[in-house]
């Protein structure tokens, strides 16, 4: 029963965990667009607020203070927009796959959240707790199953669209999803090869020791040219930065999601919101230590020292959300036969070469 | 845990039918691809978690969506009411039957002399984990493993040679063809 209950509240602040960061991730996006293009961007909803009432008062300073920054309004009011639009779906076309994708485009990275370790684990009043809701013994490859089977969202979406548009969209997001899994599923053989697990908990804890006793063993010090072609392969899997092809607004108005509207349109966008969480989370648990903090260890199984492991892992979470946003609106679209060549001409021969020199370094070392 | 197998049976068979059932082939893909994961699944309760993640990985993720993207390139049309005749539909029943038993039958003479429960017990024991299958893979059936990735490659090469093929034939007729 206190298993159970403990299960229920992992999943529950998972969920939360996930969601969190979606949202951060939502409005790091506006108001760092704004920022890196010189505009001002939302600052409006909230910022002005006044009441009479005194239980309010304490709080209108904070809230004066969001609406100024923009959270209120990509928050609170885009979401109840979201809502209140009137859901549209075209004509001959079928209405449940129309619902059915947007939930199958978000569902799967939520599901891979959950083989995600957040903290190592800890003992509290006499009970072994592991901040992860499942340890799965290839968490690794569940993780990118989940990614693959994302595809199918997206893809049913562009073609329950019934228009070219989307149908396009969709078919460009399909083959480029492919192309780009190879390189990365390489690299997470490669991966595998160093840490000698596919258990993502282990191979955390394999990256506190340090190698030969000078360098943390971190992932990006172990696999440094991996970590350049999963960060190129995750940004094209997660259908963002210069690889937004499916979605280029200049040549298929909005690509797969053009007919969706209101909550299933915003339904896209936080599965996209949470593919990004997910690869920075990703990044951050297999190149960069997850929690551990460079030459400190801290002591195993203590409850505050799974609590400061948690936020130095968010911190570099939310590291890898910011520094994908920059190079989203930094860098300008590919075209798509770049996009096609990079993927199987350079990353995938170049995955391939680095799980070579890999295998044969593990064997010669 | 037999509940939820019961539950993930009937959704295979449900789907399993709905892939030969439906008109529309891009939902007999997607029935496809709803057995695959439902297929997962039950491995996944019977704790062969590799094998369950990498049926997702390969069939769910990687194959179906090639399939599907034919389909939606193709943009079928749903299929007319082809009538089966009395002798092709019989002669397809016979076969059906013939495959349904003696695919069965290893099954059910398995499953009378060895009770479920240590059946599943040694499924925990020796399938669950991705190193005592890769021990399998690579030690005891390493030739066999070998083999299949050259049966595959031979798949990939004759696959590109007829494509050549066709396209080597089919190029110069095509154009003196329309200009004749």
């Amino acid at each position: 029963m206190f298993g159970l209950f403990v299960l229920i509240v992992k999943v529950a602040l998972v969920m939360n965990l996930a969601l969190m960061l979606a949202s951060l991730c939502t409005w790091l996006e506006r108001k760092g667009s704004a920022l890196i293009q010189d505009r001002v961007g939302a600052n409006r909803a909230g910022a002005f607020i006044e009441s009479d009432k005194w239980f309010l008062k304490p709080f209108l300073p904070a809230v004066r203070m969001m609406g100024w920054l923009g959270v209120i309004n990509t928050l609170v009011c885009d979401s109840l927009k979201g809502i209140a639009k009137e859901d549209f779906i075209p004509e001959g076309t079928s209405k449940f796959l129309h619902a059915v994708a947007p939930i199958i485009a978000v569902l799967p990275i939520m599901l891979a959240f959950g083989v995600l370790p957040f903290a190592p684990d800890f003992t509290i009043f006499g009970h072994h707790i592991q901040a992860q809701v499942a340890r799965i013994d290839a968490g690794l490859l569940f993780v990118l199953a989940m990614g693959s089977v994302a595809v199918y969202g997206v893809a049913i979406a562009g073609w329950t669209g019934n228009n070219k548009f989307s149908l396009l969209g969709s078919l460009r997001a399909a083959a480029q999803m492919i192309s780009y899994e190879l390189p990365m599923g390489l690299v997470f053989v490669a991966l595998i090869i160093v840490f000698g697990s596919l258990d993502i908990y282990t191979i955390v804890q394999k990256q506190g020791e340090l190698l030969w006793g000078v360098v943390p063993q971190w992932g990006i010090v172990m696999q440094p040219v991996g970590f350049v072609i999963l960060l190129l392969a995750g940004m094209a899997e997660t259908k963002r930065g210069p690889f937004d092809l499916p979605e280029a607004e200049s040549e298929l108005a909005a690509g797969y999601f053009t007919e969706y509207s209101g909550m299933k349109f915003l339904l896209f966008w936080l599965g996209e919101f949470a593919e990004i969480a997910l690869f920075a989370a990703l990044l951050a648990l297999l190149f960069f230590g997850g929690w551990h903090i460079p030459w400190v260890t801290l002591p195993e199984g203590v409850w505050w020292a799974a609590l400061l492991g948690h936020f130095v892992l968010m911190a570099k979470i939310v590291f890898f959300c910011v520094l994908q946003i920059v190079i989203r609106w930094t860098l300008p679209r590919f075209r798509y036969d770049h996009l096609m060549n990079l993927g199987w001409k350079m990353l995938l021969p170049l995955s391939l070469l680095n799980l070579i020199g890999t295998a044969v370094l593990k064997v010669a070392l | 845990m037999t509940f939820m197998g019961f539950v993930l049976a009937v959704c295979a068979v449900a789907s399993g039918i709905g892939v030969i059932g439906f008109r529309n082939p891009l939902y007999s893909a997607f029935s496809l691809v709803a057995n695959l994961m439902t297929m997962a699944g039950l491995y996944a309760l019977l704790d062969a978690h590799f094998l369950a993640v990498s049926q997702v990985v390969v069939y769910a993720g990687a194959i179906m969506v090639l399939v599907l993207f034919v389909l939606m390139l193709l943009n079928l049309k749903v299929e007319g009411g082809a009538k089966l005749g009395l002798m092709r539909a019989g002669l397809a029943l016979t076969a059906g039957v013939l495959i349904l038993v003696t695919g069965l039958k290893p099954i059910m003479e398995h499953f009378s002399s060895v009770p479920a429960i240590t059946l599943r017990e040694n499924a925990t024991k020796t399938v669950g984990d991705v190193a005592s299958i890769g021990e399998q893979l690579f030690g005891r059936y390493v030739v066999q493993f070998e083999l299949s990735s050259l049966v595959l490659l031979i798949g990939i090469v004759g696959a590109v040679m007829l494509a050549k093929r066709k396209h080597v034939q089919l190029a110069p007729r095509s154009v003196f063809g329309e200009a004749e």
